[in-house]
């Protein structure tokens, strides 16, 4: 049996900060070393973390972990890594990390206008987890949603195709959000878009249009093809790969009254929700 | 109560100081020194709870496996084994009652590979059934059924096997099985999806009366999570029943892994760099739960799959693998139709096209993962995604005599002839493919369904049927007689009688498929 003194250690742990997740990566063990997974232990808040059952956050086979579902606060952690072989042998703990995710606007902001909650899952938005089938007949002409009227559960479909779903229509997809204004931000404000997956391979882009002004095309990023049929990024193991944007809207887009935002997916497959608002900064 | 010596523990420096045997075959389970064997040695009760089994045939040769699993779902992969190496004894008798034993040996079951073995038996006489069985302690196994392949040059007057593929363990019973295991078979060819790497939660588990723990709800990806879902399909008693009838000859499809990976590209967002790492351990986990050769025992992310039996000069096997070394999906029509696209990877092909190009096997069989015959062009994750390959893979088949492909992975039992130009049917029939439906996946299915279309538009495609089932082909010098078996369910029990839903023969010299009956 192997021992744990020949089971190397991973090194080089390194992470970084993102919305809602940290992202750690290091270099893996030789292949000479058959691994069965590698262990990963962390804590919030602490300057080291023990390695014990009660700290294990995952098990990976990949030299890399993404910490997802640190929700929109931002969030110090500590991290060690063990190499467990195929003989269930067990490494020393890897040198620790300690990283912070970044606050999300959905936190440091002031909502405008939001639909669905920015919480990893999609579950709160119509036809979720996996009703993609009934799309055509009960969005027929995509989303129009009015904030403060409209309803998650009936009004947001949980999935916003593209032109390359067949199931869709191979069709162009509009989604709108209509929000009232009764004084208009001085500032800049923020888009916060959380997705809990996407297509894994073609994902596309959508073009962001406010009140009329085309603002942007939003190039979303690869997931797993899962979130069709699953809706909860959160549940251990989830195979959900989601995804965020966060961009500034820029001062005088937005106007007293009525004001629209618009995704129009003209491009790829299918993106999953986990939230969409638009945000105020704070003063000062 | 009478008192129990303290049974002895063998590590592995015990062993190393044992002479005669190489450290690296014992750390392997293939060989041990006699003087290993100990059946004072304490195991734990039921450690044959996964079965026995044989593969990788020769004319004088067989690889016995098993695997000590005392407590086959234990949430670690190992099966409630102690992580320490554990002897095991074999034998080989001519007779089911191991009056006459012929060949005995010992190995070394270790936690490196989850306390599999894998000894490889020669001096055996070509084309003769055996019995085998192994001992841990004081425990001994199920007697397991095997035979040798006939001797090089010999046509042997018939060889008879089965095929199947797909067994979705949480789709339903294993009762396809249960019929194959009162079969008389020279040998079993297995064409992929061993198992499912998907997680089993109530949408997708209606195997009636079995539950699942949490364990099993997510997708698998470490070693000890696809050695547990091997260790859940192998729990099925029918499954264990045909392993120990003959000799099995394995490839893997897109399952073992990923659905629909190919090389090392995921179709879910693993990048390659990373999904290599997610290869490896799956291709660890398939060499330890299934009868190879030590040549398959990977090497990092790589394992070398693809290899060739003769049973004497009535049939050549290729069996192929085409998911390790394949291309990627195609971007746009341009790139699937370029000439320069590969389903073997140029090496496998170039193997496969010298061993069936002048072969002296009366029948020479492709035994593949996905389908060859043309069917519709969307169908990218079968030959249909790569034709040129197929063109090539069509101009050997030419070269050679009486070429047949077995294939699984569509859930059907399909019977197509292959034309020297799929796109124009009156072209010459070249060869026959026969396509087993799944053992499991997709439940209980029905004789039609939405994807019937696609296959009976082709006037080569003589057989298509969507229920649960296997495929029985009997070679002769003259003939290959295959018949198309199904169940009714597989849902509700494995009670199902076996009907047989078609049978063709295709005649030496003129290929095709004549229906009978």
């Amino acid at each position: 049996m192997t021992t744990a003194a020949k089971v190397p250690a991973i090194t080089g742990l390194d992470g970084e900060g993102e919305l809602a997740r940290i992202v750690l990566d290091w270099t893996p063990v030789p292949w000479e070393t058959v691994v069965d997974h590698y262990a990963v232990y962390g804590v919030r808040g602490a300057d080291d973390v023990d390695v014990e059952p009660d700290t294990l956050l995952a098990k990976t086979v990949y030299p890399y972990f993404e910490h997802r579902g640190l929700g929109g606060a931002s969030e110090q952690w500590v991290y060690r890594v063990v190499t467990v072989d195929a003989a269930g042998s067990r490494s020393r703990p890897s040198a620790p990390v300690t990283i912070s995710s970044v606050e999300s606007v959905s936190v440091s902001g002031t909502p405008l206008a939001v639909v669905g909650e920015f919480d990893g899952k999609g579950l709160e938005f119509a036809l979720s987890p996996d009703g993609y089938a009934q799309y055509n007949a009960t969005f027929p002409d995509g989303v129009d949603f009015r904030y403060g009227t409209d309803q998650a559960g009936t009004g947001w479909s949980y999935l916003q195709p593209g032109p390359a779903d067949s199931w869709a229509g191979r069709r162009d997809h509009l989604f709108r959000l209509r929000f009232d204004l009764a004084e208009v931000p001085t500032d800049d404000v923020d888009l916060a878009l959380w997705l809990i997956d996407s297509h894994a391979t073609i994902p596309g882009s959508a073009v962001l249009t406010v009140n009329g002004t085309e603002v942007d095309r939003l190039t979303f990023d690869g997931g797993a093809t899962k979130g069709s049929t699953q809706g909860d990024s959160t549940v251990p193991g989830s195979p959900l790969k989601p995804s965020y944007i966060e961009r500034t809207l820029p001062a005088g887009l937005l106007a007293d009254g009525e004001n629209t935002l618009e995704l129009f997916k003209d491009d790829g497959s299918w993106i999953a929700y986990d939230a969409i608002g638009v945000f105020a900064r704070a003063a000062g | 109560m009478a008192q129990r010596r303290a049974a002895p523990i063998l590590d592995r420096r015990t062993f190393l100081q044992l002479s005669g045997v190489s450290s690296a075959a014992i750390a392997l389970g293939i060989a041990a020194p006699e003087a290993a064997a100990d059946e004072s040695v304490n195991v734990p009760d039921g450690v044959f709870g996964l079965g026995v089994a044989s593969g990788e045939p020769g004319a004088r040769s067989v690889v016995l496996w098993t695997r000590l699993a005392p407590e086959p779902l234990a949430p670690d992969g190992h099966g409630g084994m102690p992580l320490r190496p554990v002897p095991v004894r074999w034998e080989v008798a001519t007779d089911e009652s191991f009056r006459r034993v012929v060949r005995r040996g010992t190995v070394v079951a270790s936690p490196e590979l989850a306390h599999a073995v894998h000894p490889h038996v020669d001096g055996l006489q070509p084309g003769r059934e055996y019995f085998y069985r192994f001992t841990a302690g004081r425990q001994v196994s199920p007697v397991g059924r095997t035979k040798t392949l006939p001797a090089r040059g010999e046509l042997a007057a018939s060889f008879s096997f089965a095929t199947a593929s797909c067994q979705a363990w949480y789709h339903g019973h294993f009762g396809a099985y249960r019929h194959m295991a009162a079969e008389e078979l020279d040998a079993v060819f297995f064409v992929g999806d061993y198992i499912y790497e998907y997680g089993i939660t109530d949408a997708n588990l209606w195997r009636q009366g079995a539950t699942v723990t949490p364990e099993h709800a997510v997708e698998i990806e470490t070693l000890e999570q696809y050695r547990l879902r091997y260790a859940l399909f192998k729990s099925d008693p029918h499954l264990q029943a045909v392993h120990a009838l003959a000799p099995w000859i394995v490839t893997w499809d897109d399952h073992e892994v990923q659905n629909n990976y190919g090389a090392d590209g995921s179709r879910y967002g693993v990048s390659p760099e990373h999904f290599v790492h997610l290869r490896a351990v799956a291709y660890r986990a398939f060499y330890e739960n299934l009868p190879l050769s030590l040549s398959t025992l990977p090497d990092g992310p790589d394992a070398a799959l693809y290899r060739r039996f003769d049973a004497g000069s009535l049939a050549r096997f290729n069996i192929l693998d085409t998911r390790q070394y394949r291309d990627a999906p195609p971007a746009d029509t341009d790139d699937q139709y370029d000439e320069r696209r590969t389903m073997l990877g140029p090496e496998q092909e170039q193997w496969l096209y010298d061993g069936m190009i002048g072969s002296p096997a009366t029948w020479n069989v492709c035994v593949n993962g996905v389908t060859v015959a043309a069917i519709t062009e969307d169908r990218t994750d079968q030959w249909d995604g790569y034709p040129a390959a197929r063109r090539r893979l069509i101009d050997a088949m030419q070269q050679s005599t009486n070429p047949v492909v077995l294939t699984g992975d569509i859930h059907r039992h399909v019977a197509a002839e292959l034309k020297a130009d799929f796109a124009d049917p009156s072209s010459s029939t070249v060869g026959v493919e026969l396509i087993c439906s799944s053992i499991a996946s997709d439940g209980d299915g029905s004789p039609t369904d939405r994807y019937t279309p696609d296959w009976i538009q082709h006037p080569y495609v003589k057989l298509y049927d969507g229920r649960r089932g296997y495929v029985h082909c009997r070679m002769t010098p003259e003939e290959l007689t295959s018949e198309f078996k199904i169940v009714q369910w597989i849902r509700a029990d494995a009670d199902a009688p076996l009907e047989t839903v078609a049978r063709f023969v295709t005649r030496a010299g003129t290929p095709g498929l004549e229906k009978q009956g």
